[in-house]
């Protein structure tokens, strides 16, 4: 309070102190007046409200405002998910025979034993192929069976993968077709070795890839040799992880003033456009092209060895990043110079011109003559046949069998492989809500992962079709949305030191009087109660 | 691969751990954490860092640097549009070859770890971004201020040792990275990796606790130190040792070439979260981290010819079967038209009439609506009480 009162306490404190002033003599010290029983009463109301709102709206306020709202997530499932207890990837293959020249009832005992045959041979549970009668008419591709076998009578026993079609044809000489009580046939045998080469590719790559993902060991194929499961590492390794789309970057990049110009457009359209087209349904791409002169590789020597290779990209000065959209880039780079690349065995003429660089892209060596302005469509050809090869090589595609048949092959991989990412990001996001208590999770992290767990249902229960690669992105990028949430950042861990250098500024100011103000009520409220017990003995004493 | 050699191993070969020694990318961190003049050498620390990495391969794409000042540029830098990290100033580390992704204010804790876990906004560029995966090697270099577990950022706020923890653990559980080694020269620099419990890190730090990490040198003529010891240190031998990405170097020989004679204080270095401990650790080579080394596949052993023949093949194959998916489906198209075509005009006249109607019955509208006759309501009767009372009185 200010030393000057104001005036309506002046009023107030005139009517309170006159009592006094009249009873008491000037020399004693002035006592106040006693208090008026309403006035004790009102104060108590007082500091009693005060408390009251403090603790019945202050606290939920605070207690609400400050609590990070954590979304609730079906961790259980979630983790089930991430250790593949959830969903058995199996592959079921339907395989359709086509035998027109056989009678129906050969033809059902043929694939009875073919199919027994199949069993004997498979130890991979998960990839599992299904033999039944396909109709002549119907095309392959419209009862959803990965591989067709057309048998037709010939001479000898042989086998062919039709370049076109997911068709594998077989001749077989009229004796071996199994007669009806036979136990055994060498053709059944012959059609089961041969389907089990023809996907055994596909098979080690999916157990490869079931082995190095978190799945339980009694679904995972033994079998695998170590020489089998390295050449796959490597292969995994070279290729880009999945994405919906690719952006392919051209670069001519040449040491001097020439050549400045190249018929890019006509050569991709010529060269590998085509299998662009073939991987459309698995991945998207979109392309830039760009010639940069006077560029200096970041090796000089004549004859590069393997080490200099690896350097040869001069990622300080050459602009090969153009960060155009979200897709990670593949670059294929032309370089137009006479260095030579040393081979491996010293005798043999330099004949490679091009190297593979894993998840990045390819290089290419291209010696011109010196005067050369314009760099033709012809002369683009061999590298960019190599760069077609390179690029199914860095999408994953298998490496044997026939073209349709590896690109089928290539979409079950790659949804087999999004479904176990999708899942161990499920996982990961699980074990990170478990682990890190003070970490905020916003409800859209629960809808990422219930659409998630949705989608990863639908595509485990069609893995082997062709809507599970569909349904496996979705989840995947449903899964990486819900792991990547904006809002689920900021500093997760506070010391104690800085709740306090916080809340006290704020709160000990408020504390002091509420606090003391307690404690002088209840002082009060317990001398008022012994005075009262002494009054009461006194009157008893009387 | 060999087909044959598939079919022909024994099944009874039990599947070999896949090895995964290889990385495939190389990433590098670089945070300053200091502004200010007098900081000088911070920015000089960071930016000498990030031109060894450069040097040695690594593209700027896979480089994010953090500058919170800018040094080159500052009134009181004598040689304007340079910064320099000796007193020789025979190399220019601000040159006219660098891309800073966050400057300035944007060097923010909150920044720091959106980057190091992705958190981002859709609007962040590619390049702004740490897109590692889990066959990437990142080098985490950090320089500023710090203290017992913490490291200042630009003098208004810190991070702690846990939240740079949880961070690398929020990447390990994301397969974020396959190997990191994280560097930090500041004060009581060994506290800041003390938390860390994430795979796969080689930590190592300029000085213990309650010791201080000196400045290397001044330069006169510039005015303030321009180098840190330890920084010079690390420097001195990744000039003089990895000349080349071909260099042999390891990580070992790095941290003992350290000593308190050189660096006045007590490096540290941790090697407990590393799988295999200090000894694989030790034998990871410099270039795993500071440089860019890609294993590539030289193609040839095949003659030129029948590759190139094959290849043709596989090129001519692709067009007849793209013609004939085309055929396929121009005829399913076809079919198709003669069926619904009315539909999906019909189809398509609902959408864009939809499209156009979406602001209207947007879905929370009668929410609003209610909240706000609510509002009205609640306003319109606390004046009648509030009149009520008044005329009570």
């Amino acid at each position: 309070m200010s030393a000057q009162p104001l005036p309506s306490n002046e009023n107030d404190a005139s009517i309170t102190t006159i009592a006094p002033k009249e009873e008491a003599p000037t020399s004693v010290r002035k006592l106040p007046p006693p208090e008026k029983p309403s006035d004790v009463r009102r104060r108590s109301h007082v500091i009693l409200s005060f408390w009251l709102i403090v603790l019945l709206l202050g606290l939920p306020i605070w207690w609400k405002t400050t609590t990070i709202y954590r979304a609730d997530l079906p961790l259980e499932e979630m983790l089930e998910w991430a250790d593949g207890k959830a969903c058995r990837p199996v592959f079921p293959l339907r395989i359709s025979i086509q035998a027109t020249s056989l009678q129906d009832q050969e033809a059902q005992n043929l694939l009875r034993l073919t199919q027994h045959a199949l069993d004997d041979l498979n130890d991979f549970a998960g990839h599992h192929l299904r033999l039944q009668l396909g109709d002549e008419k119907q095309d392959s591709a419209d009862n959803g069976s990965a591989l067709t076998i057309r048998l037709t009578q010939g001479e000898g026993t042989t086998a062919m993968l039709d370049p076109y079609e997911p068709i594998l044809d077989i001749t077989y000489p009229p004796n071996t077709i199994p007669s009806p009580t036979a136990s055994s046939s060498a053709l059944a045998t012959y059609i089961a070795s041969q389907l089990r080469t023809t996907f055994a590719e596909e098979q080690a790559t999916i157990s490869y890839l079931l082995s190095t993902n978190s799945m339980p060991s009694e679904h995972r194929p033994l079998g695998l040799s170590p020489e089998t499961a390295e050449s796959l590492a490597k292969r995994t390794t070279r290729s880009l992880k999945y994405a919906p789309t690719y952006h392919l970057t051209f670069s001519l990049f040449t040491s001097g003033s020439l050549p400045s110009s190249w018929d890019i457009e006509m050569a991709i359209e010529e060269y590998m456009k085509p299998v662009l087209d073939v991987l459309s349904p698995i991945h998207n791409f979109t392309i830039d092209t760009q010639v940069q002169l006077y560029a200096s590789p970041g090796v000089q020597n004549q004859v590069l060895n393997k080490e200099d290779l690896s350097s040869f990209i001069n990622a300080a000065e050459w602009p090969l990043s153009p960060s155009i959209g979200g897709a990670p880039t593949i670059n294929f780079i032309v370089f137009v110079g006479n260095q030579t690349i040393a081979s491996a065995s010293q005798d043999a003429a330099p004949t490679s011109q091009s190297w593979l660089i894993p998840q990045w892209g390819t290089v290419y060596l291209l010696s011109l003559p010196g005067d050369t302005t314009h760099v033709t469509a012809a002369t683009l050809k061999q590298p960019l046949l190599t760069f077609t090869t390179h690029l199914l090589s860095l999408t994953g595609t298998p490496e044997s069998g026939s073209l349709p048949l590896r690109l089928s092959t290539l979409a079950r991989i790659r949804s087999a492989d999004l479904l176990l990412r999708a899942s161990s990001t499920l996982g990961s996001l699980a074990r990170l809500a478990m682990a890190l208590p003070s970490i905020s999770i916003p409800s859209s992290v629960a809808d990422g992962v219930t659409k998630t767990m949705s989608h990863l249902r639908l595509a485990c229960d069609n893995l082997g079709g062709t809507e599970g690669l569909a349904h496996a992105r979705i989840a995947e990028a449903e899964a990486e949305r819900a792991f990547f949430e904006k809002s689920m950042v900021g500093q997760l861990y506070f010391p104690d030191e800085h709740k306090i250098a916080v809340y006290l500024p704020l709160l000990g100011p408020v504390a002091v009087p509420l606090v003391m103000g307690l404690i002088n009520e209840i002082k009060a409220w317990r001398k008022r109660r012994r005075e009262r017990a002494e009054n009461g003995a006194e009157k008893k004493e009387q | 691969m060999k087909l044959s050699s598939l079919l022909l191993l024994p099944a009874a070969l039990l599947g070999a751990a896949p090895s995964y020694a290889e990385h495939t990318s190389n990433w590098a961190v670089l945070v300053c954490t200091s502004r200010f003049w007098f900081n000088y050498r911070h920015l000089a620390n960071v930016l000498s860092i990030y031109r060894t990495v450069k040097r040695l391969g690594i593209p700027d794409s896979q480089i994010i640097l953090m500058l919170p000042d800018d040094m080159a540029c500052n009134p009181r830098n004598a040689f304007p549009g340079t910064v320099y990290s000796n007193a020789d100033r025979a190399v220019d580390l601000y040159g006219d070859n660098i891309e800073v992704d966050y400057r300035g204010y944007e060097v923010t804790v909150e920044n720091f770890i959106r980057l190091l876990t992705d958190r981002v906004g859709e609007e962040m560029p590619r390049s702004k971004r740490l897109l590692t995966d889990d066959r990437s090697n990142i080098l985490v270099y950090m320089t500023g201020h710090g203290g017992n577990e913490f490291l200042k950022f630009q003098d208004a706020e810190e991070i702690g040792a846990w939240d740079l923890a949880d961070a690398f653990e929020q990447m390990w559980e994301k397969r974020r990275y396959h190997e990191i080694l994280f560097m930090i020269d500041t004060c009581q620099a060994n506290t800041m990796y003390s938390k860390l419990y994430s795979p796969n890190i080689i930590a190592t730090g300029s000085s213990e606790l309650d010791q201080s990490s000196y400045s290397h040198h001044a330069d006169n003529d510039i005015g303030v130190a321009v180098i840190d010891r330890y920084t010079y240190y690390n420097l001195e031998f990744l000039e003089s040792e990895v000349k080349d990405t071909s260099s042999k170097k390891t990580v070992g020989d790095l941290f003992d070439s350290y000593s308190y004679e050189k660096i006045h204080s007590h490096a540290g270095v941790r090697y407990d979260l590393f799988k295999g401990g200090a000894e694989e650790a030790r034998r990871r080579l410099v270039t795993d981290f500071f440089g860019n080394v890609q294993n590539v596949e030289v193609d040839g052993g095949k003659g030129a010819e029948t590759n190139s023949s094959f290849e043709e093949e596989m090129v001519k194959l692709s067009r007849t079967i793209a013609e004939l998916h085309k055929r396929a489906e121009e005829q399913e198209a076809v079919e198709r038209n003669v069926t619904t075509k009315t539909e999906t005009r019909k189809q398509q006249q609902k959408k864009i009439q939809q499209q156009v109607a979406k602001p209207l019955t947007d879905d929370s509208w009668w929410t609003k609506k209610i909240v706000g006759a609510t509002a009205l309501a609640g306003c319109a009767a606390l004046w009648g009480l509030g009149s009520y009372l008044e005329g009570a009185v």
